[in-house]
C-alpha cells in the first residue's frame, strides 16, 4: 500500500511542479498580492478630505481650522459659496465641508458660536468617526475659550481628559494589519484552489477514469491530492510572513512561528478537503470556480476582519463560527501579532480542528461515492 | 448570400449562447451565485461597528465615575462586558480579546471633578485591528465630549453663567446622501460593483483557452471570422449575462433592501454596460494569453477576484488609501464604476457629473478589447 500511495503522491507532486503558470501564480499570491493587498483595506479615518467655507475669516476661525489636522483630516481646499460646496461634495472631491458663519469670531468670544459640518454619509463608517472627532475638537476648543473668558488656568475646569493608549500597534499602522490579513486570505484561497484544481484537471482530461479503475483506494487518491497542497501552502505562508509582512512592512512578529506553522498545516488540510469536495461535486472547472466563490466569499467576509463579530447580526455571528476562516484569522493575529500562546488560542485551534475533521469526513465520503 | 458586417460575430455569439444554455448548471450558477451573495451579505453584513466590547476598571467608585460609565453603557457603540479589578486584569482581557477597549478610571477622578478640576482617564485600545482601534478611540472621545459638556454646563450654572447661549462653540452636523448613516446604503451598491468585478471575467476567462485545450480553436483559426468577430461573438452572450446579473441585483437592492436611489437609472445602466464590457473583455484577454483553463482561472482570481474587495473602494474611501493603494485603485475600472454607482444611488445630480467616469470606463473598454485583439493570434503553436 505504501508504495502505491507514494507513487501517486510523487505523480501529484511533479505535476504541480511542472505547471509553471500555476507555480508563478502561487508565488505572486504570496508576494506581490500580499504587498499590494497590504496597502488596501481599512475603513479608518486618514487624510479625510475636507473643504472649508469660511465666512468669518478671523483669528478664531483660523484657530478652529488649525485643529483639523493630520492624520485624520486633510483640508483640500476652500470653497467660496453654496454652489461650489455642493459641487465638491457631489463630485467626491471633499467628503466633508466645514461652514463657518460670518459672526463666528464675535460669538466665539461672547458665547453661542456655531459652525456647520456637512458630511458625505455615503461612506457611513468614516462619516461616523469624523463626526466623533469633530465633536471632540469643538468641545476642547470651547473649553479653552471658556478658560480664557473666565480667566482660569488650563486644567482648572471640570473636564475629563481621555488618554488613549493603543496596545500592539501604537500608531495604528494599517499595513501591519492588512498585510497579515492578505496572507491569511491567500492561504485560504490558494489552499482551496490548488486542491480543487488538482481534481478538476483529472476530470477534464478524463484521467479520473484511470484513477477510479486503478487499485488506488479513495482515501489514497484523496491523500495524494491533498499532500502537495499541505506541504506547499504553509511554507509559502511562512515565507510571506517573513519576507513581505515582516521584511517589507516591518510588522512585528511577536509569537511562536512553530505554533503558527502547525495550525496552518491543519487549516490548509481542512480547506483543501473543502476544495476537493467542491471539485468532486462540480462537472467542470467553471462550475467548480463558481461553487468555490459561493463558499469562499461569505466565509471571508464573515472572518471578523471586516466587521467585528460582536457587531454582526445574530444569524451571521453564529454562522461565522462554522467558518474556519474566522478561527484562522483570529488565531493568526493572536499568535503572530499579539504573541499569544496556546493558552489563549485553544478555542480557535479547537474550532479549526473540529471543522477540519468534519470537512475531511465529508470529503472522504464524497470520494468513496465517486469510486462507486 | 450577401453578408452583413457583424454577421459572423453573431453566428459565433449564437454558438456560445447555445453552449451556455446546454450547461444549465453552469448558467444557473452564474446567475444564482451572485444573487445569493448579495442576499446573504446584504442582509447580514454590516460595517457599522456597534456594540464594541468594552470593560471598565473603576478605581474611583464615585457618583462621577458612575455617571461616566452610564454614558458608556447607554451608547449603542459599546457593550459593557465587565467591571474589572485592576490594570493587570484589564491587560489580560485586551490580550485575550474579551474586551477591545478598556476604560480605566483613576481613584481621584470624582474628587478632582467635584473640586472643579480636570481629571484624566486611561483608555486602552486593542490596536491589532487598527480600524476597530481607531473607532473605539473615537467613540470614547465622543462620549467624553458629551460628558464634558454636561459637566461644564453644571459648573457654569453654579458659577452664575449658566446660559446655553453662552456656550462658546457648538457643532451642527448635517449628513448628506445617507442621512441615517446606514451601512446598507453603502454596502449593497458596493456589492454590485464587486459582484460585477468577479463574475463576468470568471465566466469569460475560459472562453478561448477552453477551445485551445480541446483543440476546437483550429476551427476558428481556419474560419473566415476575423479576430474582432471571434472576440465580439464570444463576449456578447457573457456581457448579456453580466448585464442580467446587474438588473437582478439592482432590482433586489431597490425592492428588497430598499436602498436609497436618487439618480437616473439609465446612467447607471450605461455604466453597468460599459463596465460589463470591460470585465468580460478582461476575462477574454486573460483567456487569450494563458495556455490552460486552470492558469486562466488562477489569473482571474488574482487579477480580478482577490483585489475586488481591497481596491474597488467598497470599504475604503480612496482618499484614505496610502499612495500605493491609491495608485492601484486609480488603475482599475472598478473605482470609476463605483463613482457612478454610489453617485446614482445616493447623490443624484445631472449627467455632467458622471461623464468623466463614464468616459474613463469607455476608454478602459476600448483599451482592454484592443489588448485582447492584439494577443489573439490566428496562428498555431
Amino acid at each position: 500500500m505504501g508504495s502505491r500511495l507514494a507513487a501517486m503522491i510523487r505523480k501529484e507532486w511533479s505535476q504541480l511542479f511542472r505547471d509553471v503558470p500555476i507555480l508563478l501564480f502561487v508565488i505572486w499570491a504570496f508576494t506581490g498580492a500580499v504587498y499590494t493587498g497590504g496597502h488596501g483595506v481599512g475603513a479608518e479615518l486618514r487624510n479625510y478630505p475636507m473643504a472649508v467655507l469660511d465666512l468669518s475669516r478671523s483669528a478664531e476661525s483660523r484657530e478652529l481650522l488649525s485643529r483639523f489636522r493630520a492624520p485624520y483630516f486633510k483640508i483640500v481646499g476652500h470653497v467660496s459659496g453654496d454652489a461650489e460646496l455642493v459641487r465638491w461634495l457631489d463630485g467626491g472631491r471633499a467628503s466633508l465641508v466645514l461652514v463657518i458663519p460670518a459672526d463666528f469670531d464675535r460669538r466665539a468670544q461672547q458665547g453661542g458660536a456655531r459652525f456647520q459640518v456637512i458630511s458625505d454619509g455615503s461612506q457611513s463608517m468614516s462619516a461616523t468617526i469624523a463626526g466623533a472627532h469633530i465633536a471632540g475638537i469643538a468641545g476642547r476648543y470651547s473649553v479653552e475659550l471658556l478658560e480664557a473668558r473666565m480667566g482660569v488656568a488650563h486644567g482648572r475646569l471640570p473636564q475629563v481628559d481621555a488618554r488613549v493608549r493603543v496596545e500592539y500597534n501604537p500608531n495604528l499602522v494599517e499595513t501591519w494589519f492588512s498585510g497579515l490579513l492578505e496572507v491569511f486570505n491567500q492561504v485560504t484561497m490558494i489552499a482551496m484552489l490548488l486542491a480543487a484544481a488538482a481534481m478538476v484537471r483529472e476530470r477534464e482530461h478524463g484521467t479520473i477514469e484511470h484513477l477510479l479503475v486503478s487499485p488506488l483506494r479513495s482515501w489514497e487518491l484523496f491523500t495524494a491530492k491533498v499532500v502537495p497542497v499541505v506541504v506547499l501552502v504553509p511554507l509559502a505562508a511562512l515565507g510571506s510572513v517573513f519576507g513581505i509582512v515582516h521584511g517589507v512592512f516591518a510588522t512585528p512578529i511577536r509569537g511562536s512561528v512553530a505554533l503558527f506553522y502547525a495550525v496552518t498545516v491543519i487549516y490548509v488540510f481542512a480547506l483543501a478537503s473543502l476544495g476537493l469536495t467542491i471539485a468532486v461535486l462540480a462537472r467542470n472547472l467553471g462550475q467548480a470556480m463558481l461553487l468555490l466563490l459561493l463558499i469562499l466569499y461569505p466565509m471571508m467576509l464573515l472572518s471578523g476582519a471586516f466587521t467585528p463579530p460582536e457587531s454582526m447580526g445574530p444569524l451571521m455571528r453564529y454562522a461565522s463560527l462554522v467558518s474556519p476562516v474566522r478561527h484562522y484569522v483570529d488565531f493568526g493575529y493572536q499568535v503572530l501579532f499579539k504573541g499569544n500562546g496556546l493558552a489563549y488560542v485553544w478555542p480557535d485551534v479547537a474550532g479549526i480542528l473540529a471543522l477540519g475533521v468534519l470537512l475531511f469526513a465529508i470529503s472522504i465520503r464524497r470520494f468513496a461515492r465517486l469510486a462507486r | 448570400m450577401p453578408r452583413m458586417p457583424g454577421d459572423r460575430a453573431l453566428a459565433i455569439a449564437r454558438k456560445e449562447t447555445r453552449q451556455l444554455l446546454r450547461d444549465p448548471t453552469y448558467l444557473g450558477l452564474a446567475i444564482v451565485v451572485p444573487l445569493l451573495l448579495i442576499l446573504l451579505l446584504g442582509y447580514q453584513l454590516s460595517l457599522d461597528v456597534k456594540g464594541l466590547l468594552v470593560a471598565v476598571v473603576d478605581h474611583d467608585r464615585s457618583r462621577w465615575s458612575r455617571e461616566y460609565i452610564d454614558g458608556v453603557v447607554h451608547s449603542e457603540y459599546f457593550r459593557l462586558v465587565g467591571v474589572l479589578d485592576g490594570a493587570e486584569e484589564a491587560r489580560e482581557w485586551v490580550r485575550s480579546g474579551r474586551a477591545r477597549v478598556v476604560i480605566d478610571i483613576p481613584p481621584d477622578f470624582g474628587r478632582r471633578l467635584s473640586a472643579g478640576e480636570s481629571a484624566t482617564l486611561g483608555v486602552t485600545v486593542d490596536g491589532s485591528f487598527p480600524t476597530r482601534g481607531q473607532i473605539g478611540a473615537a467613540y470614547v472621545e465622543a462620549i467624553s465630549a458629551q460628558y464634558n459638556q454636561r459637566l461644564l454646563r453644571e459648573y457654569l450654572v453654579r458659577h452664575g453663567a449658566g446660559d446655553d447661549r453662552l456656550w462658546p462653540v457648538q457643532m451642527e452636523l448635517a449628513v448628506w446622501y445617507n442621512p441615517t448613516l446606514e451601512s446598507k446604503n453603502f454596502i449593497v451598491p458596493g456589492m454590485l460593483v464587486v459582484i460585477l468585478m468577479i463574475f463576468p471575467p470568471l465566466l469569460s476567462a475560459l472562453l478561448i483557452v477552453r477551445e485551445r485545450e480541446s483543440g476546437t480553436i483550429l476551427n476558428l483559426y481556419c474560419s473566415p471570422a476575423s479576430r474582432w468577430d471571434i472576440l465580439a461573438g464570444k463576449a456578447l452572450p457573457y456581457v448579456a449575462v453580466s448585464f442580467l446579473d446587474f438588473l437582478l441585483i439592482f432590482a433586489v437592492s431597490i425592492w428588497l433592501f430598499r436602498v436609497r436611489f436618487v439618480g437616473a437609472v439609465w446612467i447607471l445602466a450605461v455604466g453597468a454596460l460599459l463596465y460589463s464590457v470591460c470585465m468580460v473583455g478582461l476575462g477574454l484577454l486573460i483567456s487569450t494569453v494563458t495556455r490552460s483553463q486552470l492558469a486562466a482561472m488562477l489569473a482571474t482570481f488574482l487579477g480580478a477576484v482577490a483585489p475586488a474587495f481591497t481596491f474597488s473602494g467598497i470599504f475604503t474611501p480612496a482618499g484614505s488609501l496610502d499612495p500605493v493603494g491609491r495608485f492601484v485603485s486609480r488603475l482599475i475600472p472598478a473605482t470609476y464604476f463605483m463613482d457612478v454607482v454610489r453617485g446614482s444611488y445616493l447623490k443624484g445630480g445631472d449627467v455632467a457629473a458622471y461623464v468623466p467616469s463614464l468616459l474613463i470606463l469607455l476608454l478602459y473598454a476600448v483599451v482592454i478589447s484592443t489588448a485582447a485583439w492584439l494577443s489573439l493570434r490566428k496562428r498555431l503553436g
